[in-house]
């Protein structure tokens, strides 16, 4: 491989390399929730490994976003790689050794502080050459105007003009007449990967990979039902990686569906015996919001010291429905609805702000929550705008609310410390923990 | 009133139009019983309200003072354009509305929708789902979202949108847009007959006033333009780009250091007209989808056409021998943020001098404006 071509999985190498360690450690005393993690950390090497592969070999493989179908690139055979995760997990989950640096680095670029850091990082990594170049890219122009904005940028990145480029659009609207346009989208997405890749889409093996996915997303539903329980069931790492796992690194593996049944037999047991992976379960909030990349620093501080857990967030909240495999034509309608009216933060922040009065008001009364917590991450501007709505909605449940503001990725916009404080400042004011 | 070199009764006219909120044609016409409609985004097909016999009316937030009412809904990360204009629907201040139309332009002006539908009473507010890329599949969309809001203009406001109206509306927009154009081919000589400031009051102008009388008076402004001879004594020609601005104001103050705004590429400037929407289609409503998704210069939202949009600005900078270019943004606006970035490094290959400054909606911070602007004059050689 040529060093440009070398440096652009350095990441995923060193990744590589830092877990592979934990991994061995972890299957040599696996524990009660060993199984589960080491499985998850295996996926996200097995799905960097075959990035890897594929930039050494010259095999096509896609840079993809968050929502596109996995089920349609699964059943395609055509590997990729989530290009706004790569923060969260190359770029530097759980204290990777480059997240200072990579976050002065993309300071120097000049573009505008007040733009999304999630963003902004990965047009570091492009600029700085960390991310593959891939045979062609799905976009994706929502749920933000900055995803929009980045993607214009991407594209005018010297390296990556000539990389094809096709974003599904998702519309405003939440109608049938919306998920039929969006089903229309999807269609012109697999033409597009079909062009670029030689790949073709078998509607019999993507009827395969979907019936599987189904499976998956039961469970998950059950699992979320679980978390009903008081007390939950799990702390955050386990519910928090439901949807990576079927929407990141790949779909339709009845392994990944045996996870999602481990996990909820585990969560049973837990349930039944009592036995929550949380002791002394005082708070139970809801996180509105996507995770921090230094949730490993705030959440074991809410659990221990306040007794606070995170019973539902924004991730793994999803108003799930499974998809009809009748037909092409429902699959694919049934494929859209999950992309953009399901997958989390298209769900909450593309469309009216009613979305979020729904969320609130479902998980409020499902969850038995006693406060919610809205992060208020740096780049949700449209969130910010609906603050007020969010606290309306809680004010007419009689559940405390607290909008913090801050930065996902760069906890030097709000510190940790300053984020403890007001947590505290909150639980205190409201009688709660 | 500007300081430019206009000296035209069409200008005044013009002028008082977009420095005041409602103005003297707004109140005529609520006088004589017209109904107004208003709208988000240079998005909309303002024909469409024409057609209905409507006024259509771009919101502004002009004379607004502060954002105390609005404070309550949107935050100190949002755009204080949708801030101002929430303040001042709070208080009333658009009452004058018989109708709105809202589209998803951006996260700041979407939630705008939101909290309308809940805290004001105007009788019909519609959004629209406009699309972010401007491919066929868009077009369509798009033509099925201007058929459903016909509809519901016609059953709200009891008045028939035909195609033959659609169309009479179509040929009177682009009249005033082949006016425009006119009055653009004007600046591109050495001694402009018209400065910037005065240019822009004049494009905000048209969003707010019948397009009848604002094509007649664009040809009076012609005629009036005609064979005069503007400033000479400028020290560099600039040209103005970037998202929202209707302050004529803003270009006053960076015209008064010395540079002289020739050419524009803003979404209240020459984007709204640079192209004309197809009269000969047989249907209007698809030549309007086609027109306000794919054909019109884009803005930032719609992310694949950036290489269209630079081009754009490109040919402009050649036509109208900008020296150099100011690319205004209004703080927390990540459509034009990521843009910025862009156009940044593209400026910078092709040795195109550029100045890049964030703004809040009201006019503020003019010393440090002043400056900045004086410093790139400087950096022109000028
Ligand atoms: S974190 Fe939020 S603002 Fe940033 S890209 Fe994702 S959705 Fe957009
Ligand atoms: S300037 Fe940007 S953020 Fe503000 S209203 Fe316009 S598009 Fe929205």
């Amino acid at each position: 491989m040529d060093a440009k071509k070398e440096r652009s999985v350095s990441r995923l190498r060193e990744e590589i390399a830092m877990f592979e360690p934990i991994l061995e450690v972890l299957k040599l005393a696996p524990g009660e929730m060993g199984n589960l993690q080491t499985f998850i950390i295996e996926d996200i090497l097995d799905s960097h490994k075959k990035v890897i592969e594929c930039v050494e070999h010259e095999k096509p493989f896609l840079a993809s976003q968050f929502t596109n179908p996995v089920e349609i690139l699964t059943a395609m055979d055509i590997p990729w790689y989530f290009h706004v995760a790569h923060q969260f997990m190359a770029g530097g989950t759980g204290g990777s050794p480059h997240t200072i640096e990579d976050l002065e680095e993309m300071d120097k670029m000049g573009i505008p502080s007040d733009c999304c850091t999630l963003l902004k990082l990965l047009l570091y990594y492009q600029a700085a050459g960390l991310l593959p170049i891939p045979t062609a890219y799905l976009a994706l122009t929502e749920p933000c105007d900055g995803v929009a904005g980045m993607h214009s940028v991407f594209m005018n990145h010297p390296d990556w003009r000539g990389v094809p480029v096709f974003a599904p659009d998702p519309p405003y609207h939440s109608d049938e007449r919306a998920v039929d346009y969006y089903a229309g989208e999807m269609k012109r997405m697999v033409e597009f990967v079909e062009k670029h890749t030689g790949k073709s889409l078998d509607m019999g093996r993507l009827k395969g990979v979907v019936e599987e996915t189904n499976k998956g997303y039961a469970m998950w539903m059950e699992y979320n039902d679980l978390r009903r329980s008081v007390p939950t069931p799990h702390s955050y790492v386990m519910p928090m990686s439901c949807f990576y796992l079927v929407n990141d690194m790949g779909a339709g593996d009845p392994a990944k569906t045996k996870w999602y049944q481990d996990m909820v037999a585990n969560a049973e047991s837990r349930v039944r015996e009592n036995r929550p992976e949380v002791k002394n379960q005082r708070i139970r909030l809801f996180w509105y919001d996507i995770q921090p990349m230094f949730f490993s620093e705030l959440v074991p501080w809410l659990e221990q010291e306040w007794g606070a857990v995170i019973a539902m967030d924004m991730v793994s909240y999803c108003p799930y429905e499974l998809i009809d495999t009748s037909t092409e034509d429902t699959m694919f309608k049934g494929l859209a609805k999950r992309a953009f009216l399901h997958g989390p933060m298209v769900h909450q922040a593309r469309g009216l702000a009613d979305n979020v009065i729904h969320d609130i008001t479902r998980i409020v009364k499902d969850y038995k929550i006693d406060c919610v917590v809205f992060p208020g991450h740096m780049g949700h501007k449209d969130m910010a705008a609906s603050a007020s709505i969010m606290r309306e909605v809680c004010r007419d449940l009689g559940v405390p609310f607290l909008h913090i503001g801050m930065d996902v990725c760069d906890k030097r916009y709000t510190t940790v410390e300053e984020i403890k404080n007001k947590m505290s400042h909150f639980f205190t004011a409201m009688g709660l923990g | 009133m500007l300081k430019g070199c206009v000296t035209s009764g069409a200008f005044e006219r013009l002028s008082e139009t977009a420095s005041t909120l409602v103005n003297p044609e707004m109140r005529r016409w609520k006088e004589e019983g017209g109904r107004i409609v208003g709208y988000f985004c240079s998005a909309m097909p303002a024909e469409m309200i024409t057609a209905a016999g409507l006024l259509p009316f771009r919101v502004r937030a002009t004379g607004s003072t502060g954002t105390e009412l609005s404070d309550s809904y949107f935050s100190s990360i949002n755009c204080s354009f949708p801030r101002h204009a929430f303040n001042m629907a709070l208080r009333g201040e658009y009452d004058f509305l018989d109708g709105l139309v809202i589209f998803n332009s951006c996260d700041h002006v979407r939630r705008i929708y939101d909290h309308w539908i809940r805290q004001i009473k105007t009788p019909f507010v519609q959004i629209l789902s406009l699309p972010k890329k401007a491919e066929d599949a868009q077009v369509e969309w798009f033509r099925d979202e201007l058929s459903i809001l016909r509809q519901r203009m016609q059953d709200h406001f009891g008045i028939e949108i035909t195609d033959a109206r659609l169309r009479e509306a179509i040929a009177l927009h682009n009249r005033s847009r082949r006016r425009l154009k006119e009055i653009y081919e004007l600046r591109k000589g050495l001694r402009p007959p018209v400065t910037g400031a005065e240019m822009l009051a004049v494009t905000v102008a048209g969003t707010a006033m019948p397009q009848g009388p604002y094509s007649s008076l664009l040809s009076d402004l012609l005629a009036d333009l005609a064979g005069k001879e503007g400033r000479a004594d400028y020290r560099a020609r600039l040209m103005i780009i970037g998202g929202l601005l209707d302050n004529p104001e803003y270009v006053s103050i960076i015209e008064d250091q010395g540079g002289l705004v020739v050419a524009d590429s803003l979404c209240f400037g020459s984007r709204t007209f640079w192209a004309d929407v197809d009269e000969n289609t047989h249907d209007p409503l698809t030549a309007l989808a086609q027109y306000y998704i794919a054909d019109r210069p884009s803005c930032a939202r719609m992310y694949t056409e950036y290489p269209k949009r630079v081009e754009y600005i490109r040919n402009m900078i050649k036509e109208f021998r900008v020296d150099g270019v100011i690319f205004q943004r209004l703080a927390f606006c990540e459509t034009w943020g990521f843009e910025q970035y862009s156009l940044t490094n593209d400026f910078k290959e092709w040795n195109i001098p550029l100045l890049c400054m964030d703004r809040e909606y009201v006019l503020g911070g003019i010393g440090q404006l002043k400056t900045r602007v004086q410093a790139f004059l400087e950096t022109l050689g000028r």
